[in-house]
C-alpha cells in the first residue's frame, strides 16, 4: 500500500514538474521567436498567468453534448501521460513500473491517446471539433506503426522489451547512433500522436481550434496540461530509448535522465514555434510512404548490424 | 502481489469486462458502442496481465485502441447517421439474437461446468508464458504466420504507395488541373 502511494506521488510530482517546465519552455521559446520583452520573470510567470485566466473562464457548453464522454477525455489523456512516465527508468532497476515489457506498455498508452482526442472532438456535438477528431484518427493511425517499429528496433540490441534493459544495452553506444533512423522517425511520429505542432491538424487553427474549440474553463486547462504531459512522457521514453537514459559523465544518473528528457521537450517546443503546420494529406502520405519504410529499414539495419 | 490482491483485481476486471460488453448493445450510438467494446477489451487485456501474459495483455490494449478507432470511423462512414451522435438502436433481429445469445451462454456455461480445468499457477517468468502460449496457439505454423504478417504489411505499404497522391485531377500535391473538355487524341495520348 505504501509502495502504491509512493508510486502515485512520484508520478504525480514528475508529471506536474514536467508539464510546468514544458509550459515555461513554450513561453520562453515563443517570447524569443517573437522578440517580445518580458525577461526571465515574465517567462516564468506567463504559463501560470495563462493557466489562471483559462481556469477562471466561464464554462461554455454546446447543444446536447455527450457530457460524460467529454469530461472523460482530458482525464483519460492525463492518465495516459502518467502511464507513459511510470515506465521511465531513472537509474538501473529504478522505475515506478519496472515491468519486463515496458516498451509495449508505453506503446499501448501512446496508441490509446487517439481515443481521448477523438472523444474530445466527438462529444461536444459540434462540427469543427468532430473534424479534428477524424483528423486525429487519420494522423494517429498513420503514425502509429512507424512509431512502434522504431521502438522495437531499439529493443532489438537489448534482446528485451524492458526499458531498463534497453537503456543498459546503450552504455557503450547510444541508440541514436546505433539505430540512426530511430530518433528522427520517433521525433516525427511522437508529436503527431501528441497532436503537437507541426502536426497539430486535429487541434489546428484552420479548424478554429479543432478538438479544443468548444472546451473552456478548467476543462480546457486540464486538456492543455494533459497534452503537455503526453509530450513530456514521450520525450522521457525517447530519452531513455534513444539517448542512453541515465548514462553520462560526472552528473548522477537521474540528473541525466531529466536533462535528456528536457532536451527532447525543448526540441519539440522549438519545432512548435518554427515549423509550419503540415497539411493532413501530406502528413498521411509522408507517414505511409516515407516514415513507415524508414522505420522498417531501421529494423532491418539494426537486425543486420546485430547479425 | 499477494493472492487476495490478484483475486480482487481479477474480479473487478472480469465484472468490468462483462458490464462494458453488455453496454455495447445497450447504448444508442455507433461511436459509444465502439468505445464500450474497447473498454471491455482493455479489461480482458488487464486480466491477461494478471495471468502473467503481460506482452499479450499490453498488446491487446495496443491493438484494440487502433482497431476500435478504425471500426468507429467505418461504422460512421457506412451509416446514414452523421458522426453517430443521433440516437439509433444497436440491435436487430431480436428473436434470432436472443435465441443465439441464450444458446451460446448455455453452451459456454456447460463447458465451464463440465470441463475439468487445470489449476496450475501461472509461471513466474512472463516471457515463458508468452512463449508457451505462442507454441500452444500456432505450433509448427509459427513461421507461416510470421511470413503472412510480413506479407500483409508489405501489401499495405504497397497498396498505399500505389494509391496515394492521386487527387481527382492528378497528384494532389503538385496542383491539380481539371481535365480538358476535349478528350486528347488517341495518337497524342500514345
Amino acid at each position: 500500500m505504501t509502495a502504491l502511494l509512493f508510486a502515485g506521488v512520484a508520478v504525480g510530482a514528475a508529471l506536474s514538474a514536467g508539464v510546468l517546465t514544458a509550459a515555461v519552455f513554450d513561453a520562453a521559446v515563443g517570447a524569443t521567436v517573437a522578440r517580445t520583452a518580458g525577461g526571465p520573470r515574465g517567462v516564468l510567470l506567463t504559463p501560470l498567468r495563462r493557466a489562471a485566466v483559462v481556469a477562471v473562464q466561464r464554462r461554455t457548453t454546446t447543444e446536447r453534448p455527450d457530457a460524460r464522454a467529454w469530461a472523460l477525455a482530458p482525464a483519460l489523456l492525463l492518465g495516459l501521460a502518467a502511464v507513459m512516465l511510470t515506465v521511465v527508468p531513472v537509474a538501473p532497476g529504478v522505475a515506478v513500473a519496472d515491468v519486463p515489457h515496458g516498451v509495449v506498455l508505453f506503446g499501448a498508452a501512446a496508441a490509446t491517446v487517439l481515443i481521448p482526442v477523438f472523444l474530445q472532438g466527438w462529444s461536444p456535438n459540434s462540427a469543427f471539433p468532430l473534424l479534428g477528431g477524424y483528423r486525429m484518427f487519420a494522423q494517429g493511425l498513420s503514425s502509429m506503426i512507424p512509431f512502434a517499429l522504431v521502438l522495437i528496433a531499439a529493443a532489438l540490441p537489448a534482446e528485451s522489451l524492458a526499458i531498463g534493459d534497453i537503456v543498459a544495452s546503450q552504455q557503450g553506444l547510444w541508440n541514436v547512433v546505433r539505430t540512426p533512423l530511430g530518433l528522427p522517425v520517433y521525433l516525427a511520429t511522437a508529436p503527431a500522436l501528441a497532436f503537437w505542432q507541426p502536426f497539430s491538424g486535429p487541434a489546428g487553427s484552420d479548424l478554429a481550434g479543432g478538438v479544443e474549440l468548444e472546451a473552456s474553463g478548467p476543462h480546457l486547462l486540464a486538456w492543455r496540461c494533459a497534452q503537455y504531459g503526453v509530450l513530456v512522457g514521450m520525450s522521457a521514453v525517447g530519452a531513455a530509448v534513444f539517448l542512453g537514459g541515465w548514462a553520462g559523465p560526472a552528473l548522477p544518473g537521474p540528473v541525466w535522465v531529466v536533462l535528456k528528457t528536457l532536451f527532447l521537450v525543448f526540441v519539440l517546443v522549438v519545432a512548435r514555434h518554427l515549423v509550419a503546420r503540415v497539411r493532413m494529406e501530406r502528413f498521411v502520405v509522408g507517414a505511409w510512404v516515407v516514415l513507415l519504410p524508414a522505420a522498417l529499414a531501421d529494423v532491418f539495419i539494426t537486425g543486420w548490424w546485430l547479425l | 502481489m499477494t493472492s487476495w490482491a490478484v483475486d480482487s483485481a481479477f474480479a473487478v476486471f472480469a465484472v468490468a469486462a462483462v458490464v462494458t460488453g453488455f453496454l455495447v448493445f445497450r447504448t444508442d450510438s455507433m461511436v459509444r458502442a465502439s468505445f464500450w467494446l474497447l473498454a471491455s477489451f482493455v479489461n480482458v487485456g488487464l486480466i491477461l496481465v494478471l495471468l502473467n501474459a503481460r506482452f499479450l495483455g499490453f498488446s491487446v490494449v495496443l491493438m484494440m485502441a487502433g482497431e476500435m478507432s478504425v471500426m468507429a470511423i467505418f461504422m460512421v462512414m457506412l451509416m446514414m447517421n452523421p458522426a453517430g451522435l443521433n440516437p439509433m438502436t444497436m440491435v436487430h433481429q431480436h428473436r434470432a439474437s436472443v435465441a443465439a445469445g441464450v444458446t451460446a451462454f448455455l453452451a459456454l456455461a456447460g463447458v465451464g461446468i463440465v470441463v475439468d480445468f487445470p489449476d496450475d499457477p501461472a509461471r513466474q517468468d512472463p516471457a515463458q508464458v508468452t512463449a508457451e502460449l505462442g507454441v500452444e496457439e500456432l505450433g509448427d505454423s509459427m513461421l507461416v504466420f510470421q511470413t503472412a504478417g510480413a506479407a500483409l504489411l508489405a501489401t499495405m505499404i504497397g497498396g498505399i504507395a500505389v494509391t496515394s497522391r492521386r487527387g481527382r485531377y492528378g497528384t494532389a500535391d503538385e496542383g491539380s488541373v481539371p481535365p480538358p473538355l476535349d478528350p486528347p487524341d488517341a495518337e497524342s495520348a500514345l
